[in-house]
């Protein structure tokens, strides 16, 4: 007793607050790629957020003179596209538009769908069916079809997108969220908070949703990437954002146009970018997700 | 309806079907080239024969080959086939270098115009006979007259006021010579390019019944007995696959006869080997292909599997290689104008707009040389006024030729200062309102800001561009433009013609134009998009001065009227005066020589030979 008795002592800061977060933090660096990703999303922001306070290019005016200078030509690394704007520079522009509605689009997607899974999940009955059917309907709808329209009818702002995006897309993690909520509502220490006097709207935004938050945090850097790609699709589509602002479906899409005229430096850079911040936030995703598994914290 | 362009349809025209405006006027214009660059090679042996492929506008399928058509049948490629078998009045190309009659390729002589432009008389060419042997009469073309007359509330092409009304009396003088009596004295070169266009002689001797078992009889000449005849012939005509086998219509008197025609839209015309008159098909077969898109139709051109097809926009850039194919490339351009009309009526921007101090300003905003060059590849050529440019017509003013305001941003910046503009943070603000000579103008309140929107079809890198060229020019003088991309159709519904109080009136410009905004007919009178009361005026532009200028341009024979029209406008700037590009741009097989891009949008298959 003597001896064990200081052992658990010992023990016990493992079971504090802190030590589950380090060793989520151990298993997330333990993951290489998913610290590759961290550090390309790293390099992307600092790049589109950063970079132009760097290197100054005029992105709102057009200049014909310089139309399709190819990469080196004039003092631009990367050249020009088909209106004369420096590549490199619209390049940090669009990225700035792509991971601002990736992002917001993303967490809104994330956000709207832990709520509703939530509430669906933990209420159960006719109420989950209710709010699940509305989910079934909704992912029968091809979220493209329903952009498109939306973008038709609306001017495609950058809010607008993630408005749009974040509605359209929030219905996977909805459902995520609410096969989670059916198990944690039955959990003990839920049902000791409703005998003590607990009400539901408690139980759901204190015990359900931050149990689930592995389950959200997850799920949501893979609504992050998933976003940026609907608005290349969209932007692809000749949808996006108006010009002059841009983005980098936007610039694929216009890339894509020269492919015959070999204009490599119009297609290749947005291409790659959009590339690498889709398989960064994935890369994570996955570290996040190992992080959040406690059976793989033991390891 | 007025028709809007002889040809084949492209997406241009389908746009005006949304509006509402004829079918005919969404023909497309095809067109081309100038006199200078339009026609293909000529020279080389002719050979005698042979066959030649043609491809169709995407997702243009023939459908009709009556030649009087009803809604939904009146797209140009339709008129354009039909001709070739069933020979108009008159026809027009731009052949010559510039858009005037083609005699050849109709069935009658030089109208001639008396009475002060009341009455015209008209004479058949001699030795013209049907395919049944029978000759062309004037009793055809009163057949014709008849049946339009009787039926006219379903002849697509029918305008109030228009053909048959303005007719008031049709007289035989003789089997080849006729007299139609108007209403009111015409402007001949109007009415002979615009309305005797539409006239086609139909054989009587073959066509006049009432059902399929009925003999054949005058029962045109009464109301009841035209609509009769005109209800079986439509309900013929309405048999797509028996084009090639019903005997009504072997009676061609054209070059060609019908072949084949199938319901997905493939046409092949065969030599008619009972043509009488002076122009002859070399070929014995021409095929029409359709395709659904253009990318599908370059994947065959590609293959070698058409003789005479185009790029798609997105493509000319692969124009060497389609030349190393065995192909010259070549743009057809149309008998149009490319503009981005000002919603006058606009509740927040027409009184800006109705100022023409603003308009000057937006206008020499614009670096139409430089866009047509950079932006289109010299697919697209600068136009400054409500008539074509090219090909370089008699209409055409020197006003408009010279470009009253050219490209000069200092001095469009100039001129809204000097007009109670203030410019801070790139936006210009109206600080001086008022009516004098040095303030913003009538309408225009204290602090407002010059912020256009543009609605623009989408689906266009070089319209993409244009937009955002035009969107950086006018930022430059002070003017922010919001663009909003959206399908053609979407564009034409949304921009329609409005009161301020509508709803429908939040638009302030509109480009749909990727293709040419308006495509004329052979008199590019402008009654229809620049007059008041014009069916397809859209921004409501209205001015008495231009109206009447208008009306003297299709009533009056002085050769000026036209001019002083093409000037007026060219100044007045009723809308912002865009590059207009080409239809498509052509490729056509080396060895075949004879063709003429017409900037009409017909064809002349009956001079295409191959050479030896």
């Amino acid at each position: 007793m003597t001896v064990s008795a200081p052992l658990m002592t010992e023990q016990a800061p493992a079971t504090t607050a802190a030590g589950p977060y380090r060793r989520m933090v151990r298993m997330f660096l333990a993951n290489r790629l998913a610290v590759t990703g961290l550090v390309i999303l790293g390099l992307l922001l600092v790049f589109c957020f950063i970079g132009p306070l760097i290197h100054h290019t005029d992105q709102v005016h057009t200049q014909l003179a310089d139309a399709t200078l190819s990469p080196g030509t004039r003092g631009h690394l990367l050249g020009t596209d088909d209106v004369g704007r420096d590549v490199l520079g619209r390049l940090m522009v669009g990225g700035q538009t792509s991971l601002e509605i990736g992002i917001a689009a993303g967490l809104l997607a994330t956000l709207i769908g832990t709520v509703w899974g939530a509430i669906s999940g933990y209420a159960g009955g006719w109420i989950d069916a209710v709010m699940m059917r509305v989910v079934d309907a909704g992912i029968a709808i091809p979220a493209l079809f329903l952009l498109l329209v939306t973008a038709t009818i609306l001017r495609p702002t950058v809010p607008v997108q993630i408005l749009i995006i974040g509605c359209v897309s929030w219905l996977v993690p909805a459902r995520l969220v609410r096969a989670e909520a059916l198990s944690l509502r039955s959990r003990d220490y839920v049902q000791a908070m409703k005998a003590m006097g607990g009400g539901h709207g408690r139980a759901v935004f204190r015990h359900v949703i931050p149990n689930a938050i592995g389950t959200v945090v997850v799920n949501a850097t893979f609504q992050v990437a998933d976003a940026i790609l609907l608005i290349a699709y969209v932007s692809f589509l000749g949808l996006g954002v108006a010009p002059p602002k841009t983005d980098w479906g936007g610039m694929l899409s216009k890339g894509i146009s020269y492919t015959s005229e070999g204009y490599w430096w119009l297609i290749f850079p947005a291409g790659l970018a959009i590339v690498l911040v889709v398989c960064a936030f994935n890369c994570i995703g996955d570290g996040l997700r190992d992080a959040f598994e406690v059976r793989l914290q033991g390891r | 309806m007025r028709r809007r362009s002889p040809s084949f349809p492209a997406t241009a025209r389908t746009p005006l079907a949304v509006l509402g405006v004829a079918a005919t006027l969404l023909v497309a214009g095809c067109s081309s080239g100038s006199g200078q660059g339009g026609s293909s090679a000529t020279g080389g042996t002719p050979q005698q024969g042979g066959s030649v492929t043609f491809a169709l506008p995407p997702n243009a399928t023939p459908n009709w080959i009556f030649p009087l058509g009803t809604p939904g049948h009146l797209a140009g490629y339709n008129s354009a086939i039909r001709q070739n078998v069933f020979l108009p009045l008159y026809a027009y190309n731009g052949s010559s270098g510039t858009v005037a009659m083609d005699e050849k390729a109709g069935a009658a002589k030089a109208p001639v115009y008396s009475n002060g432009g009341k009455t015209v008389t008209i004479t058949l060419k001699d030795g013209l006979t049907w395919a049944n042997g029978q000759k062309v009469t004037t009793r055809d073309v009163e057949f014709w007259f008849n049946l339009a007359k009787a039926n006219k509330a379903q002849w697509g092409n029918y305008s109030k006021g228009d053909l048959p009304d303005n007719v008031a009396k049709f007289t035989t003088v003789n089997d080849t010579t006729f007299k139609l009596d108007l209403t009111k004295a015409y402007n001949p070169e109007w009415f002979t390019a615009n309305q005797l266009t539409y006239v086609t002689p139909m054989p009587q001797s073959a066509w006049d019944v009432e059902d399929a078992s009925g003999k054949v009889g005058d029962y045109d000449r009464t109301t009841d007995g035209a609509k009769k005849v005109f209800k079986y012939l439509i309900g013929e005509a309405g048999k797509l696959s028996e084009y090639a086998s019903n005997p009504l219509w072997k009676v061609a008197d054209g070059p060609f006869t019908v072949k084949e025609f199938t319901t997905t839209g493939q046409v092949t015309l065969a030599k008619n080997a009972k043509y009488t008159g002076d122009d002859a098909a070399h070929l014995d077969a021409v095929t029409f292909k359709p395709f659904t898109s253009a990318q599908a139709e370059f994947n065959v051109l590609r293959s070698g599997g058409v003789d005479y097809g185009y790029l798609p926009a997105l493509a000319v850039s692969q124009q060497k290689t389609i030349e190393n194919s065995g192909y010259q490339v070549k743009p057809w351009n149309g008998w149009a104008i490319t503009y981005i009309p000002y919603n006058f009526n606009n509740p927040e921007m027409g009184a800006v707009f109705k100022q023409l101090y603003i308009r000057q300003a937006v206008q020499m905003s614009i670096d139409q040389a430089t866009i047509s060059r950079v932006i289109w590849h010299d697919q697209a050529a600068p136009g400054y006024g409500p008539v074509p440019q090219q090909p370089v017509s008699k209409y055409l003013s020197q006003d408009q030729k010279n470009n009253p305001y050219p490209y000069d941003v200092n001095k469009a910046k100039a001129l809204l200062t000097s007009h109670g503009w203030t410019i801070a943070g790139n936006i210009a603000s109206c600080t001086k309102p008022g009516t004098g000579a040095d303030q913003c103008g009538a309408g225009i309140k204290a602090g407002t800001q010059l912020k256009f929107s543009l609605l623009t079809e989408s689906g266009s890198t070089e319209t993409d561009n244009t937009m955002q060229e035009l969107q950086s020019s006018l930022s430059k003088i002070g003017i922010a433009l919001s663009i909003k991309s959206e399908p053609l159709n979407s564009v034409l519904d949304h921009s329609p013609e409005c009161k301020p109080n509508q709803s429908t009136c939040s638009w302030q410009l509109s480009f749909f134009g990727t293709q040419g905004s308006w495509y004329f007919p052979a008199y590019p009178s402008g009654e229809q998009i620049f007059a008041t009361d014009g069916g397809t005026n859209l921004g409501s532009y209205s001015d008495p001065t231009a109206d009447k200028l208008v009306k003297e341009s299709t009533s009056s024979s002085d050769p000026q009227a036209m001019q002083q029209y093409s000037s007026y406008l060219a100044k007045q700037l009723p809308v912002i005066w865009m590059p207009n590009p080409a239809y498509q741009v052509s490729a056509i097989r080396n060895n075949l020589r004879g063709v003429v891009q017409d900037p009409l949008a017909f064809m002349q298959p009956q001079r295409w030979y191959l050479a030896k």
